[in-house]
Order: C-alpha cells, then structure tokens, then sequence
C-alpha cells in the first residue's frame, strides 16, 4: 500500500511554546504524495497543535515546515489553503446558519474568480462561474453522500452527517492535501467503515491525507504509515503493523487509557 | 422578494411626487432617503459581515464636509503650507466626497482586522468621535460650529432638459431615489457574489473561512470601503440637499438612528434596512404632535429592547418567516380540501 | 513651572473621577462581556440625584453623595436583572443593542423629567481655593479627589477580600469553571453590574457641584470610560485606574500646552493609536480569546 511519492510535507524541528508550557518540544516527521499518514498520540501530545502550526493558525516558536519544498511556516491560514493544504477542525467546525449547499459553496472560495469591479458590473463571466461552481458544490455533496440534504440547514443535521459535510467543505477547498482532524470521532461502526471507504476514495483522486485520529481500527486499517506523538515529540513512526507491536508507544498509551484497539 | 415586488415598490416611489403634493412630507421623504441609503450601507457592516462598526456617521459626515468643501471651494493653511481650491462643479465634489469617505473606510477596515469585538466597537465610536471634534475645532477648514452654509445645489445635465439646477425638491428626490437604487443594486449583487459568500463565512466561522483559503482581511477592508463610500454617497446627498453642514453632522445618536433602523427591520437581509429606514423616517413626523422628541426617543429605545427580545431577526425576517409558514398553511389547507372533495 | 504643576493637580482630581468611571466599566465589560452603554447614563443619574437630595429635598450633602452612590448600585442591579438576564448567553451584538436601547430611553427620561436646562449644585465648602506654592486648589476639588480615592481603595477591598469579590474574580478567569465551582452566577453579574453603575454614579455626583448638570454629560463620560478601559485592559481594575489617571493627564496637558479646543480629542486619539500598535490595551494580562 505505501508508495514511492516524492516528499510533500515536510514538519521539520518545529516547537511550539504557550507561554512557559512546551505543547511540540522538537517533531519531525513528513509525508509523501500519494500517503494515508496517521498521526497519533494520547490526549495532549499536540497532535491538533502540529496541525495548527502546519496550517498557520499558530507560528511554531523554532523549526520550519514545507510544502513541496516550499516554506509554509510564517503563512496565514487562507495562503497555506491557497497552497492546497486544507485542514479541517477537531471540533465541528460549519456554516451553521447557512444551508448544507452554502456550505459547500463558500469552500468553493478558491474555484472562483470574480472581482470586486466583475461583480459589480455583472461582467459576462461571473454568471457562467456561479453556474459552474453551484454544478461543483452539488458534485461534492454527492461524493459524500449528503446531495439529499443540500437545502437544510447545517446547524439541522445529526452528528455524523456533520462530520460529512465538515469533510464536503474541505473538499471543495480543493486540496492537493487534506488534514483531517478526528474526522471520525463520535462515529458508529457503521458509519466509520464507510468513511473509511472514503477515504481511501479521496486518496485514489490524489489528494494525499494526513489524520489525527483515536479509532485506532480505522487507523491501522487504512494507514500506510503511522507516526505516533507523545507529549510533543515523535516516538515512533512506521507501518501500521510494527507500531501496534512497539514498546515505547504501548507504554505511552497505558498511560493514558485511549485504545480502541 | 421577487424582482415583480421590487419593481412595484420603486414604481410606487417614482410616481409619488406625482400625486402627493405636500412639499413638506416630500422633505421628510428625502431626509428620509438619504438615512436610508446610509443604513443600507451599516447593514453591509453590521449585518452581513457582523462587525461592530457604531462609528458609521463618520463616513457619512466626512462624505457630506468633502463635498460640501469642494464645491465650495476652500483655502487652509496646514503647518505652513497653504492649500488652495476653487469651487468644483457639484458632480465632481460628490465623487470626491465618495473618494474621501472610501478612503476613511479602507482605514478602518484595516485596524479592524487587528482589533476585534468589543475593542472594535470603541474604536469606531472614537474615530467618529475624533472626527467630530476636528469639525468643529478645526474652523480655518469647517467654520466649526458656524457651519458651511450656502452649499451649491447639484446641478446635473440632463438628457432632453440640458443643465437643470436643483433648487426644489422634486429633482431633489428623484436625485436621491435614483442614487438609493443604485446603493440597493451594488449591495444587492456584492452579496449575492462570491465575495458576499466570504463576508457572511468569515461572520459565521472565521477559522474555518480561512482554511478553505478566504482571505479575511482583504474581504473585511473590501466590504469597509464599499459600505463607507456608500455612506459617503448619502453624505454627498445631504449636504446639497440641506446645504449647511456643520459638526452635528458627526453626532453619534445618528450612528445610533442608523443601527436603528438596520437591526429593527433586519440585519443581513437586503429590505431590512429599507423597511427600518422607512419606519424610522416617517414615524417621528408622524407622532410629531401627539408627543414630544424625548418621548419618541424613549418610544425608539423600548422598540429597539422589545425587538432585540422577541424579534431578534428583525422585521423582515420575522414577516417572511410568517408568510412561509401562511403559505404551508394555505398549501396544507387546499390539499386536504383537495383530498375531501 | 507653576503653570506646570496647576495642570498636575488639576489632571489628578479629574483622573480620580476618571479612574472610578473606568474601573466600574472595566468590571462590567471583563466579567460580563457587556458593551455596557448605560454607563454614561449611571454618571448622569448620580449627578441629579444629588441635585434632587440637595437643592429640591434640602438633604445634607455628603449624605446625599452617599444616597446618590446607594441609588445608582440599585438602578444598576434592576438593568442588569430586567435587560440582561433575560438575554444571557445571546451574542455581543444583541447585548449591545439593548444596552443602546436601554441608554436612549435613560437619556431621554432624564431630559422629560429634568428638562435640558442645566442645573448646578452647591457644595458646603468654603469658595477661597487652598493656594500652595502657587497652585491652586478648591475644596470641593480636593474633597472629589479624596473621595475617589476612598471609593477606588474601598472598591478594591471589595474585590480582593470578600466572598464576593472572590467569587466576581473567580468568574472573570473562567466563568465555566466557577459555576461548577458552585458560583452562583447570575448573581454575580447583578453584583457587578450594580457596583460598576455604582462607581459610575459616583463620578457623577462627585463632580456635579464641580461642573454643571444637564441631560447628555454622560455621553462624554461614556466614551472616556470605554477609552480608559482599554488603555488599561479589559477586567483590569489598576489599569483602568491608572487609565483614567493617564487620561485625564493627556487631557489636562494636551489642552494646557497644545489646544484647549481637542481637549477631548487627546483621549481618543491616544485609545486608537494604542489599539493599533498593542491591540489588547497597555496592561493587558489575560490574553484575548479569538
């Protein structure tokens, strides 16, 4: 399952500091194009940092990160999405007072073109746009499953649902890479095997994926790779099957008690 | 509303001069237009972007002393330097004051970006402020409280009627009807873009506007300007209408008004600045003589608390919500009808 | 250098009023999270009170301060219990927009009841100022200033050694925390609603008989307030006083040296620069959320 992609994130030596509590002390890790990457961790190892630092919603206190060898630490979240790093957020994080379609239609943002002066004037172009972004939205809402509550409000649909459409609007954002954050959490057995499924179908259409997540059947079952953080560091990474076998992160997670496994 | 009803309603306010012959409720229509237009240009702030903006008569007044000030031409002198300018003709002043207000409206767009929510408020509110006190103190520019006077009328060249003066008020509130359209239609198709999509985001859920790559800042001072150069407008529209404009211009109870109007009749909503102005417009003329200012202000502040309480959408909202669920009714009344028969 | 020192005394007695103006509204707006626009209003209602005790009921006047305070702390309570509560938990704009409401219907109740003539009071002192090395002072100033200090001192005191004022911080850190702590919340605004309008009253009634009364004085007072509150960082009580002490000193000095006429520019010129360069205030501890 895992490929030989040429590198396209790379988290080097970053730490990131909250006043005098050190939440990344020096992590390292990256991935390649093409990968399902997990990372993992008990509760507090800074998993949803490291995503915060990668996508610029925090500036990492030392280290660098890069996108295809190119800088990404020091960009405001919108540029690191304009690079086609998408995030999504750990807790449910939508347009609440817009309908499930508005939702997808703002992540839409990058596929449009239109200026202040084209809107204005209602220039030829920005109809045919609408037109051909309204077509997108309905396309992602298909994908995820969710075209049949396109006109409910985001703030009206069960949990799980929520979920779905959280990942819609990642994915319209148009990703080259999606970071996901506990995507699945909350989820049934059911529900978790067909985002799983999904997953792996967003990664056939070349979006690579890097995952926070607990479910750890999720996780070794859809992984090429896992990394495991604990306590702002690094303590294992490799596939799936020598992480469940490894010492060191058993012992981080006695600790804490989180296993599905 | 479908674009039938709003033909109706502009058709209605074309014709009105027309028949109703009262110079006098013409007048308070005007002034009533212009504070219109101006809350039109808030609820793009307030109500569809969700800042606290309560400095927004400081775009209006700055608009209204621009052109005022070029069309009346003016010389001052600045640390030594004297600046000169003849009186420009009144189109060009009123884009002028546009220009200016627009300008006022990038600053502030700016320093929101770096100052959030209640901070926000107060900054705004100072900046009129400060404003304000420059009007009236800087009298070599202002005439401070002494006011500009004699304010040149527009005077506009018409097709068929070559270059008329506005000296009445008919020309006056057709000027004003027109340029109130044309604010609804700018605010109309700005919102329904992809642009108003980004303000409405990044008034929702800023984190998650900006990780599907919404550029918040650049929306925020784009959605500023627009509303302030618009506020401008109707600044422009005041002080040739009026034609004195003194430092009152900047007082904050006209901020307040303009809130008024907006949450009243309904934020974020495209007639819910429309229906407040309207109300708020012709209702003090109104209950002119059946009590006085301070008790219609008192009248204006309970409104406001029982709206906040149990209309909090506002008017227009609140009257959609009613006719959807009338029309379901009628809908589930006919079919089950249908069904007896 | 006299000229220098008149201007210090003169920024002292108006920083004192100052000071209590911010610290009431700093308590508010960082416990609350209320952009409380009555508080201009409370400055207001304190000053006619002490008219209405003093120059209509004939009451002495240090009790008439001290009913005008004791009004103005029940006049907060009854806001915050029929306007606040019931909308508690709504957004910053709705509270905002009922205090905006809630400010309107004050003001112009002032004006029905008072009419928008001004009124003065007349202070028990003696009208020869106290002359020290050249500066002078009036008594009524130097009794304001006292008295503010007393107020500010006693206010602290409040906040730092009782239950209340225990419970009152213990909100502002973390107001989830505190209710399963057994904090009774709503009670705890009440509390500092009613002191923070209290304080306000306060001011009002302190500098009545100093200047003069009328309708719409709290206005100004109301846009000092929220300057002072953020230079000195919102819930921060020493930087609101500082605050107002800084403000009043910008004023005094801004308007001696510069232009008398942008007296009341200085203050919110410097709030807007400051917001600009440090955006939570100079003394800022707690970092903003969001």
């Amino acid at each position: 399952m895992s490929n030989e992609g040429e590198s396209l994130l790379e988290v080097e030596r970053i730490s990131v500091r909250f006043g005098g509590l050190i939440a990344i002390a020096d992590l390292s890790f990256g991935v390649r194009e093409g990968e399902i990457v997990s990372l993992i961790g008990p509760n507090g190892a800074g998993k949803t940092t490291a995503f915060n630092a990668i996508t610029g919603y925090l500036q990492p206190a030392s280290g660098e990160v890069r996108y295809r060898g190119r800088r990404l630490t020091g960009l405001k979240p919108n540029q690191v999405a304009g690079i086609g790093v998408v995030r999504t957020f750990q807790k449910t994080s939508l347009f609440e007072g817009n309908t499930v379609f508005d939702n997808v239609l703002i992540g839409l943002h990058r596929a449009g073109r239109q200026t202040l002066v084209g809107i204005l004037l209602r220039l030829p172009g920005m109809r045919e746009e609408e037109r051909r972004l309204r077509g997108q939205a309905a396309e992602v809402l298909d994908f995820v499953g969710l075209a049949h509550r396109a006109e409910e409000y985001a703030s009206a649909l069960p949990y799980g649902e929520q979920r779905l459409l959280e990942i819609a609007v990642g994915l319209a954002a148009g990703p080259q890479m999606l970071l996901l954050d506990e995507p699945a959490s909350g989820m049934n057995p059911a529900e978790t095997a067909a985002f799983m499924k999904m997953i792996q179908q967003i990664r056939d259409r070349g979006i690579t994926i890097l995952l926070v997540e607990h479910d750890m059947r999720m996780v070794m079952g859809i992984s090429d790779r896992v990394v495991v953080l604990n306590q702002g560091e690094v303590i294992a990474e490799g596939a799936p099957a020598s992480i469940q076998r490894d010492p060191e992160v058993i012992r981080a997670y006695l600790g804490s008690g989180a296993t599905h496994a | 509303m479908s674009r039938l009803a709003a033909l109706a309603v502009v058709a209605f306010f074309v014709s009105l001069p027309l028949w109703m012959t009262d110079q006098y409720f013409l007048h308070i229509l005007i002034g009533t237009g212009i504070f219109t237009i101006a809350a039109m240009s808030l609820n793009l702030l307030l109500g569809y972007t969700g800042q606290l903006s309560l400095g927004h008569v400081a775009f209006f007044g700055i608009g209204a002393y621009t052109s005022a000030l070029v069309s009346l031409g003016f010389d001052v002198t600045l640390f030594g330097w004297t600046v000169t300018l003849a009186p420009k003709p009144v189109w060009f002043a009123f884009l002028c004051g546009i220009v200016m207000a627009g300008l006022a409206g990038w600053f502030i767009g700016k320093v929101s970006f770096k100052v959030r929510g209640a901070y926000f408020v107060i900054v705004t509110i100072s900046f009129a402020e400060v404003v304000r006190l420059v009007a009236l103190n800087w009298i070599d520019l202002t005439e401070g409280p002494m006011a500009l006077n004699n304010i040149p009328p527009v005077t506009l060249w018409l097709p068929w009627l070559g270059e008329k003066t506005f000296w009445h008020k008919t020309p006056n509130y057709y000027l004003v009807l027109v340029i109130a359209v044309i604010a609804f239609e700018i605010i109309r198709r700005l919102v329904q873009s992809r642009l108003g999509r980004s303000l409405v985001a990044l008034r929702e859920n800023e984190p998650l506007a900006m990780s599907v790559g919404i550029d918040v800042t650049r929306s925020l001072v784009v959605a500023t300007i627009v509303s302030a150069a618009i506020a401008g407008a109707a600044g422009g529209l005041y002080a040739h209408y009026i034609r004195i404009v003194d430092p009152d211009v900047f007082l904050f109870i006209y901020t307040v008004t303009m809130v008024i109007m907006v949450v009243v009749g309904g934020k974020g909503t495209l007639w819910g600045p429309v229906v407040g102005g309207l109300l708020f417009g012709i209702l003090p003329d109104f209950l002119r003589d059946m009590a006085a200012p301070e008790v219609q202000w008192i009248i204006y502040g309970v409104i406001m608390i029982v709206i906040v309480f149990f209309l909090p959408q506002g008017i227009v909202p609140a009257v959609n919500g009613w006719l959807r669920s009338l029309g379901t009714a009628v809908r589930g009344a006919t079919a089950a009808k249908e069904d007896r028969a | 250098m006299e000229q220098f020192f008149q201007h210090v005394v003169n920024a002292q007695i108006l920083g004192g009023t100052y000071a209590l103006l911010g610290i009431g509204l700093t308590l508010i707006f960082g416990i609350m999270r209320v952009v409380n626009f009555t508080h201009g209003e409370l400055y207001t209602f304190g000053a006619y009170m002490l008219f209405m005790f003093v120059m209509l009921l004939g009451v002495n006047f240090f009790v008439g301060i001290l009913l005008a305070i004791v009004l103005g702390v029940i006049l907060g309570a009854l806001i915050e219990i029929t306007l606040l509560r019931p909308i508690r938990g709504a957004d910053i704009d709705t509270t905002m927009l009922v205090m905006i409401g809630a400010w309107i219907a004050m003001q112009n109740l002032e004006q029905l009841t008072w009419s928008g003539i001004a009124k003065s009071v007349t202070a028990p002192f003696p009208s020869e100022p106290l002359v020290v090395a050249g500066v002078s002072v009036g008594w009524d100033r130097i009794f304001v200033f006292a008295s503010a200090i007393v107020l500010i001192v006693g206010a602290h005191a409040l906040i730092h050694r009782t239950q209340l004022g225990k419970a009152m911080r213990a909100t502002f850190q973390d107001r989830e925390t505190a209710a399963l702590m057994g904090v009774k919340i709503n009670r705890i605004y009440t509390a500092t609603f009613a002191l923070g309008s209290g304080l306000a009253a306060a001011a009002g009634a302190l500098l009545a008989p100093v200047f003069v009364v009328y309708p719409t004085m709290g206005d100004m007072a109301a846009l000092k307030s929220f300057a002072i509150v953020i230079l000195g960082g919102l819930g921060n009580f020493w930087g609101a006083a500082l605050g107002g002490f800084i403000l009043a000193f910008v004023e005094e000095f801004g308007a001696g040296y510069l232009s008398s006429g942008y007296r009341d520019a200085m203050g919110f010129l410097l709030i807007i620069i400051i917001l600009i360069f440090r955006p939570t205030g100079i003394f800022a501890q707690k970092e903003r959320i969001g």
